[in-house]
């Protein structure tokens, strides 16, 4: 399936139940998703992840509900933070950055600086990470700790940002990236009709399922 | 806004966002433990409460760096873009919150007409982005079943964490990169 739609369907799935309660929908989303998730090959090692992480803020939100709300209402929104993450899992394990910058650019028009903009960035993330614990490192030399509190942290952080921004931006220039024109693509990628049935499928069958439970 | 919003700006406001949430996932455990040691007393919701400033940080930040219109909300949409394929545990759903919130701190910018990137800009972004972020906990995540007490309780800290990490921290940031010149 195409990623935009596939992002938009999720999308709209998510935001329906944050502002519906329905426990049945919410365990329907879960059964499905996990099901796609493993029809996808995921690994067992990413499973495990999505099965454990969010039991924090799950019993979080639960026994807050049970203490000072209702525990129907907790047991919705603790299965709620369930479907949230399995739902988002669904596109984020089957799909890549490059595919959606690339179909968001090629079918929805997207201009392209906004996608290669975003991809170059995404491509820097490990670079600045290494940054940041340099700066980190080079303070606690100095006996100075910065921590996520520091001004001073952040600002080191942003000129290093401007700094790569600037060399990014030129490379891509040097690289013939000229912003407004028109561009050819190496891989092209066609929405399938078969992808719209199936959106509408999807969003039909959960507006079912909401109005039957 | 075509003019401002080039190849490189793009660039510097994604990386702006990727360099709070990394900031921020590092203090992931922070999150988690606090969550955990208000659990027995039903209290969780506080630990969202008090660190939502860090969240949504990279909103004011971008609109003061970049002075625009379009600027806080377009951060926040990228940085949960990015959060999302860097395996944040929300996956797609990040999107929703991202925007919420981008849109959230933008209308204060929007008040002001973006010309006051001082006190006054803090201060209505403040009041906007606790607002519509709490208006969206209300539905998502419960709050329509506390009491009271508990929901102003919920409020004023919301609010002073995003002052303290949107407003003050921010500023303190603003002063720094204007004392160097490189923004105006």
């Amino acid at each position: 399936m195409d990623p935009a739609l596939k992002l938009i369907t999720i999308l709209i799935i998510a935001f329906e139940i944050s502002f519906t309660q329905n426990l049945i929908l919410n365990f329907i989303i879960i059964a499905f998703s996990l099901l796609i998730l493993i029809l996808n090959k995921i690994k067992i090692k990413s499973l495990l992840h999505i099965l454990i992480i969010p039991i924090i803020p799950a019993i979080g939100i639960y026994s807050s509900q049970l203490i000072n709300g209702s525990a129907n209402y907790g047991i919705i929104l603790a299965t709620r933070v369930y479907a949230y993450v399995f739902l988002g899992a669904t596109f984020t394990k089957t799909s890549s950055i490059e595919d959606l910058a690339f179909t968001l650019e090629q079918n929805f028009n997207l201009p392209s600086k906004f996608a290669y903009g975003v991809l170059g960035a995404f491509n820097l993330t490990e670079t600045i990470k290494k940054e940041i614990k340099q700066i980190k490192m080079s303070a606690t030399m100095r006996n100075l700790h910065l921590t996520f509190l520091s001004p001073t942290l952040y600002f080191k952080s942003i000129m290093s940002a401007l700094n790569w921004s600037n060399l990014l931006a030129e490379g891509m220039t040097s690289h013939l990236f000229v912003e407004n024109n028109p561009r050819t693509h190496f891989k092209i990628i066609h929405i399938n009709k078969f992808d719209y049935v199936k959106i509408i499928i999807t969003i039909v069958v959960v507006q079912l399922i909401l109005i039957a439970f | 806004m075509q003019k401002i919003w080039n190849l490189r700006n793009i660039i510097l406001l994604t990386l702006i966002s990727i360099i709070c949430g990394i900031i921020f996932f590092a203090t992931g455990f922070i999150y988690n433990s606090l969550s955990l040691m208000l659990t027995p007393f039903g209290l969780a919701p506080f630990a969202n409460d008090i660190l939502i400033g860090l969240w949504i940080m990279a909103a004011p930040l971008a609109g003061f760096i970049f002075k625009k219109p379009g600027a806080a909300i377009l951060s926040e949409i990228l940085g949960s873009i990015v959060e999302m394929f860097l395996g944040g545990q929300w996956g797609a759903s990040t999107l929703i919150s991202g925007f919420i919130q981008g849109v959230a701190s933008e209308l204060g910018f929007a008040v002001t007409k973006y010309k006051h990137y001082d006190w006054i800009g803090i201060i209505s972004t403040t009041i906007t982005t606790t607002i519509i972020t709490f208006i969206w906990d209300w539905f998502k995540n419960g709050y329509s079943s506390y009491a009271p007490n508990m929901l102003i309780l919920l409020f004023i800290t919301r609010m002073l964490s995003v002052f303290l990490f949107g407003g003050i921290l921010t500023k303190l940031i603003n002063n720094m990169l204007s004392k160097s010149n490189v923004i105006k």
